[in-house]
């Protein structure tokens, strides 16, 4: 049931980015509108995945994290991220109105989906003790929030990077109509890395508390917890630079790009770790991203 | 059979020293289109007298009432004027509306001068139902075109793009400063822009104090000495130079310390002086944009270019318009056509069956009764066939004929009156198929500029 869900999901997610592609190409108004609904439509059928997910199966599964799950697939880790970053977009779209980020999300969210989904990943388990713990379960949302906000942030600083070079260079490219001004996306971009900031702080106490509870060191040391370690003090020397300096545009796209790479860091260490015990494979959940 | 014609000329055909003289003031259009309807032949009539174009669209009796038209025009007009028929001027018209044949293509200002004179010509009682429709088929068309192509998008004047750019920059210019340095005529025009654009505070610095005064009073802004230019900096996020200064008046150095007060608070320069005002160095500085006019030229190029590529698709929807008009046209020259022929041959046998029974004697209530059927039913076999084809067909030429045939051609539109005379014509006058059937012979010739009889 939530096998099919997702694949169903999936087509939205492909439909919807050949939509925001297709407004690239021709910007007419029913294309978005049509891309939109289509995301959402994929959004709508890859959380009741999750439901169904939680509520049928009694097995593994990330969506369980905290709900009684003993093991977890990267595939699944991947499709939460999706699912929260498509959400961050059209949460944001309903405010801002930025097209232009949905032709960058879609497609990601479907290059991401194809292989969590289509290619097996394999079992890791979660420690007895996390199964039914609640912390986890925090870390786990905060932790896909975050990676969501910060994917985002990480889209926009990309867009604000292009926009200001066409408009330094006064060459605006054959997309330049459909950029929003510098100063939204600079706005969006800081509003963004706030909240990924906020939530990665979260994540990481909760799971440092976890990790505790599982192996009863707070702060195992792994390539992964380094690289959170690091993403968290970049946002926060990012932020003080923004409040305390008045940091902008250029300066702070740059750094969010960084900070979003750290991130990606932490996963891939995440994946890249060996297999190992039930207590370890948990463990490895804790300053990760989950 | 009436005619939709158009008789004018445009910046096509002339340059502006005729179209200045050609020009019909605001004042003299009523008296103006007061004479195009005394002229023979015409029956509805609009004058288009814009900048770029002096053009008259009429529906008129015959092809010949063009020559009265074109007289009535001038002499001058006359030895330029171009004439078109019927689906020439339609599709004329179609085009004039979506602004394809404008100087400036896709510029908004056209469809509003339609709209401003179809409803002068109504004021004036020249304008009627059959006009009425055409007009409000092009401004559909033009609607389409606009909203469906991006053959309206992007600025293309200087001044424009120098507020596109604005807004590219720091977005809403809704509570903005902009810095006017130096008191050129473009730098009013962005100045005006800009204040339409939602600029809240408009700074007027000049080398001479009354100058930046007048200049201020003139744009609605404050005058403030050249000398604060630094703090100026700071507190302006547009700036706006067009002083006759040899060397630049705002410098790397000057940019680069009001950045940083402005805590890398954006801030675009326009420079619109030759020589440049703005030292181009500044460009280089974070959160500084400098727009020379070189500069918003290549933009200007650059949307005139992506606005001329969306021209073949706002074509193919002015044409696809001009055939849909044409095809509702028909569609509803067939019903009344129809109606008429019925009730003509309805009255035709109703006449006969009278008479057979004024010579028939006393019948009983009964036979009375079966002889009308019989009329009725011979009625209807004979008018099934020619029935079915009209409706196929929906109108055309085959309507046409058979109201020749029949000599069932119906009145024309009631000719539009003066507001002195009674109520105006308008396009939501009722159509003739809401009009009661005739069954006797006769009526005008109809006015239907494409396809003849409705």
């Amino acid at each position: 049931m939530a096998t099919v869900l997702v694949h169903i999901a999936l087509l939205a997610y492909a439909a919807a980015a050949a939509t925001y592609l297709g407004w690239l190409v021709k910007p007419r108004d029913r294309l978005v509108s049509l891309g939109r609904g289509l995301l959402l439509i994929g959004l709508v059928l890859h959380v009741a995945s999750f439901v169904a997910a939680v509520s049928l199966s009694h097995g593994e599964g990330l969506a369980r994290a905290g709900f009684g799950s003993d093991a977890w697939k990267g595939g699944q880790l991947f499709s939460i991220l999706a699912a929260a970053t498509v959400a961050g977009y059209l949460a944001l779209d309903v405010r801002y109105r930025l097209p232009v980020a949905g032709a960058f999300v879609a497609p990601v969210t479907v290059a991401v989906m194809v292989p969590a989904h289509l290619v097996h990943s394999g079992t890791r388990a979660i420690a007895p003790e996390l199964t039914h713990s609640t912390a986890l379960a925090v870390h786990v949302f905060s932790a896909a929030a975050g990676t969501a906000a910060l994917a985002l942030a990480f889209a926009l600083s990309l867009l604000y990077l292009a926009s200001e070079k066409q408009l330094k260079s006064k060459h605006p490219g054959r997309l330049f109509a459909r950029l929003p001004s510098l100063e939204l996306i600079d706005r969006v971009g800081w509003h963004l890395s706030v909240w990924g900031f906020v939530f990665l702080s979260v994540a990481i106490a909760t799971g440092s508390f976890v990790s505790r509870e599982a192996s009863g060191s707070a702060f195992p040391i792994a390539p992964k917890q380094g690289f959170a370690v690091l993403a968290w003090a970049l946002l926060a020397g990012l932020i003080q630079a923004r409040l305390v300096a008045g940091w902008r545009g250029r300066r702070l796209a740059l750094l969010v790009v960084a900070g979003f790479l750290l991130l990606v860091g932490t996963y891939a260490g995440l994946l890249a770790a060996p297999q190992r015990s039930s207590a370890a494979a948990a463990a490895l959940l804790y300053l990760g991203r989950s | 059979m009436p005619v939709f014609l158009c008789v004018g000329l445009s910046h096509k055909q002339v340059p502006i020293a005729v179209r200045e003289r050609l020009a019909v003031p605001s004042d003299d259009l009523p008296g103006r289109l007061a004479r195009l309807r005394t002229l023979s032949g015409v029956r509805e009539a609009m004058l288009l007298s814009t900048c770029n174009r002096i053009e008259v669209f009429a529906v008129v009796d015959a092809r010949t009432a063009a020559d009265d038209v074109l007289r009535d025009l001038g002499a001058l007009a006359a030895q330029h004027a171009q004439i078109r028929f019927e689906e020439e001027a339609l599709l004329h018209l179609f085009r004039v509306t979506a602004s394809l044949d404008s100087m400036v293509v896709g510029e908004a200002q056209i469809q509003g001068q339609v709209k401003e004179a179809h409803a002068l010509a109504q004021e004036a009682g020249a304008c009627g139902a059959a006009l009425g429709r055409v007009i409000s088929g092009a401004l559909s068309a033009a609607k389409r075109v606009r909203t469906e192509t991006a053959v309206a998008r992007g600025a293309v004047s200087i001044s424009s793009v120098a507020v596109q750019m604005a807004h590219k920059v720091l977005g809403d210019l809704a509570g903005r400063a902009a810095l006017l340095i130096g008191a050129g005529e473009m730098a009013q025009l962005a100045a005006r822009e800009l204040r339409s654009s939602g600029a809240s505070e408009l700074l007027v610095a000049n080398r001479s104090g009354t100058a930046a005064e007048a200049l201020a009073a003139e744009v609605g802004g404050i005058a403030v000495g050249l000398g604060e230019l630094p703090a100026l900096l700071e507190r302006a996020d547009v700036v706006l130079c067009s002083t006759a200064a040899q060397q630049p008046v705002v410098t790397r150095e000057l940019v680069a310390r009001a950045i940083k007060a402005r805590r890398y608070r954006p801030l675009f320069l326009i420079d619109l002086a030759v020589p440049r005002n703005v030292d181009p160095a500044a460009n280089e500085l974070e959160n500084v944009y400098v727009y020379d006019l070189d500069d918003l030229e290549r933009v200007a190029a650059q949307n005139r270019e992506l606005r001329e590529q969306e021209v073949e698709r706002a074509e193919a929807i002015v044409r696809e318009e001009v055939a849909a008009y044409a095809r509702a046209k028909q569609e509803r020259a067939a019903v009344p056509v129809l109606a008429r022929l019925r009730a003509h041959a309805q009255a035709l046998a109703d006449a006969e069956v009278e008479r057979t029974l004024a010579v028939l004697g006393p019948l009983s209530e009964r036979q009375q009764k079966s002889l009308r059927s019989m009329a009725g039913a011979i009625v209807n076999k004979l008018l099934h066939g020619p029935t079915a084809r009209l409706r196929g067909e929906q109108g055309g030429p085959l309507a046409d004929a058979a109201a020749e045939l029949f000599g069932i051609q119906d009145p024309p539109d009631p000719a539009p009156v003066p507001p002195e005379q009674g109520p105006r014509s308008t396009s939501s006058e009722p159509e003739a198929s809401d009009r009661a059937p005739r069954a006797e012979h006769g009526g005008g010739a109809d006015v239907l500029p494409l396809t003849g009889r409705k």
